[in-house]
């Protein structure tokens, strides 16, 4: 692989099995054993053949609809998730924010939280301890808050702690899936400012958001998916525009509002 | 912060995702990346007990007065139901039921909270990539942390007994205790061989753990902790073998009340189960593991 690539993706397809039924527990399984009946399941396709190269200190942004596989690539890309077929190759240090929370302990403190996901994510307790005090000034949390339970947080405070650690970790390539909704203004200014100080310094960025005014601002190229496949690669701008010819919308001021 | 990455920086560090043809992973660099992340499965043990308040002197106590007053709930029962028996054997009787207790409760807590581990583990398995395994291993170290504290009580109790009863039969100190390292091991395996199995399969039936509490319960009536090995004779001592618990708990038995030595026989049954328990759910568990992503 060329060094000058932070993530290439050669012919990706990830497929997985989901099970129908709602209720999956033993005495069901037997149940339906007993009657003869086979578990239905549904096979989902969630990528399909996709090639793509990201290279270092690039910002790339993925649209698309619900369901268009964003969330799987991320994942995949992230290594949670394996390739049915084809491969990914990475080249370097993963910092993770995905959608579906972050993975915070509500009865732990911030702290603690934070201490956990350095650890989990492959940081030694001294390098994590040195970046704590960073990552919590960063997310500038009332007094006396970073040492209390998660549960008592607000969803902006939470969302503020769980993106100054993704952004503080040191990361080479940062993944981003929707976790620029949270904080207010001068936050997100500050999270803007503090992306753009990873780029320069040749980290790689991958964001995935329904905000597309976040995707022209910060990105320098953008990817289209839909229904697991990329319909198109290029500029943000003309990317966004497309996406949103799509989406039968035309570019309304309300959809550069949801930022 | 540091400079620009340099590309010569990337070298060591990239890493390949590729389709696993075989059923489970490569295995080395799992076992490398567990072992790198061990401070995280202790440091989780430490933050879960802290959530809970086990951290707290009352929880502490609590951990260890649980399975005290179930071990005089049986022994009462015990004693009742095989009639008056001597006070020394009554002391042996207490003893016996004490140590199992303890020692099957190490091995029970392992297996019901690691089958939990996986499925309340949910966002941090879907946000982060690590070996999975760290989640119930956490868990069986977080057992090992509860199980230490009942030592002391079990030795006090003795203390105590043999004060009252100086012609008691449970052994003073002795050479043989230098087996209660090989024993706590052994359990502690089995533990976490069987945690891995019913986290897996908890994953893919939520039921599991409601099926586990009535499963320990008959476990523990099978178990030699209400009743002595040596009651067993003949083909009926095919009972401790076929138990993944029973060698360990006889050379319990053997080295707490009896003060001898395990016999081979009973080492080999711990290590046989210990090394099963281990193979079998590690495989169960890491080969299904990149499924969890999905299910959970």
């Amino acid at each position: 692989m060329p060094e000058e690539l932070a993530v290439r993706i050669e012919d990706l397809s990830i497929k997985y099995k989901i099970n129908v039924d709602t209720k999956r527990t033993l005495k069901n399984a037997v149940m339906r054993a007993s009657k003869g009946e086979r578990v239905r399941t549904r096979v989902v396709e969630a990528v399909k053949h996709l090639t793509l190269d990201v290279p270092h200190g690039s910002v790339l942004g993925i649209v698309g609809a619900n369901g268009a596989g964003k969330s799987t690539l991320m994942r995949s890309i992230a290594g949670i998730l394996p390739p049915t077929e084809g491969r990914i190759i990475v080249n370097g240090k993963i910092s993770t924010l995905l959608a579906l929370g972050v993975g915070f302990n509500p009865a732990l403190s911030g702290r603690d939280n934070i201490i956990l996901g350095g650890l989990a994510s492959g940081m030694t307790r001294d390098e994590i301890e040195a970046k704590t005090e960073e990552i919590s000034d960063f997310a500038a949390l009332p007094d006396g808050f970073i040492d209390m339970p998660v549960r008592t947080y607000s969803s902006g405070m939470y969302g503020r702690v769980a993106f100054s650690v993704a952004v503080n970790m040191t990361p080479d390539i940062l993944l981003l899936d929707e976790a620029l909704s949270a904080g207010d203004a001068s936050f997100k200014e500050k999270s803007f400012n503090r992306m753009r100080e990873l780029c320069k310094e040749a980290r790689t960025i991958v964001i995935v958001s329904h905000a597309l005014a976040t995707i022209n601002e910060l990105c320098d190229s953008a990817i289209w998916m839909h229904k697991g496949t990329m319909l198109a690669k290029g500029k943000p701008d003309a990317i966004v525009d497309q996406y949103l010819k799509f989406l039968d919308v035309g570019a309304l001021p309300s959809n550069f509002e949801d930022m | 912060m540091s400079g620009p990455v340099k590309n010569s920086d990337f070298v060591s560090k990239i890493q390949v995702f590729e389709p696993h043809k075989a059923a489970l992973p490569p295995l080395v660099p799992y076992f490398k990346e567990f072992w790198k992340r061990r401070a995280f499965a202790t440091e989780l043990a430490r933050f879960a007990d802290k959530a809970e308040y086990l951290d707290s002197k009352f929880g502490k106590v609590w951990l260890v007065l649980n399975p005290l007053l179930l071990a005089m709930v049986y022994f009462l029962l015990v004693t009742v139901i095989r009639g008056s028996s001597s006070k020394n054997l009554g002391l042996t009787t207490l003893a016996h039921i004490l140590i199992g207790l303890f020692t099957f409760y190490f091995a029970q807590n392992c297996i019901s909270a690691g089958a939990q581990s996986i499925t309340a583990g949910g966002r941090l398995i879907l946000n982060q990539a690590f070996p999975r395994a760290l989640l119930p291993f956490s868990s069986t170290i977080s057992a090992f942390q509860q199980f230490l504290p009942t030592i002391p009580v079990y030795v006090f109790v003795i203390v105590v007994g043999k004060h009252f009863f100086p012609t008691t039969q449970v052994p003073g100190l002795t050479w043989n205790y230098l087996w209660v390292p090989f024993i706590v091991l052994m359990v502690g395996l089995t533990g976490f061989g069987l945690a891995l199995l019913f986290a897996t399969m908890n994953v893919y039936f939520r039921d599991t753990n409601k099926l586990l509490t009535y499963m320990t319960r008959i476990w523990l009536y099978l178990s030699p902790i209400l009743w002595q090995p040596s009651m067993l004779h003949g083909w009926h001592k095919m009972a401790i073998y076929l138990n993944p618990l029973g060698p360990v708990l006889s050379a319990t038995s053997d080295v707490w009340i009896n003060g001898k030595s395990p016999s081979l026989t009973i080492i080999l049954g711990s290590l046989f189960w210990a090394a099963f328990a281990i193979l079998f759910g590690g495989y169960f568990f890491i080969s299904r593991e990149r499924d969890f992503a999905v299910r959970i």
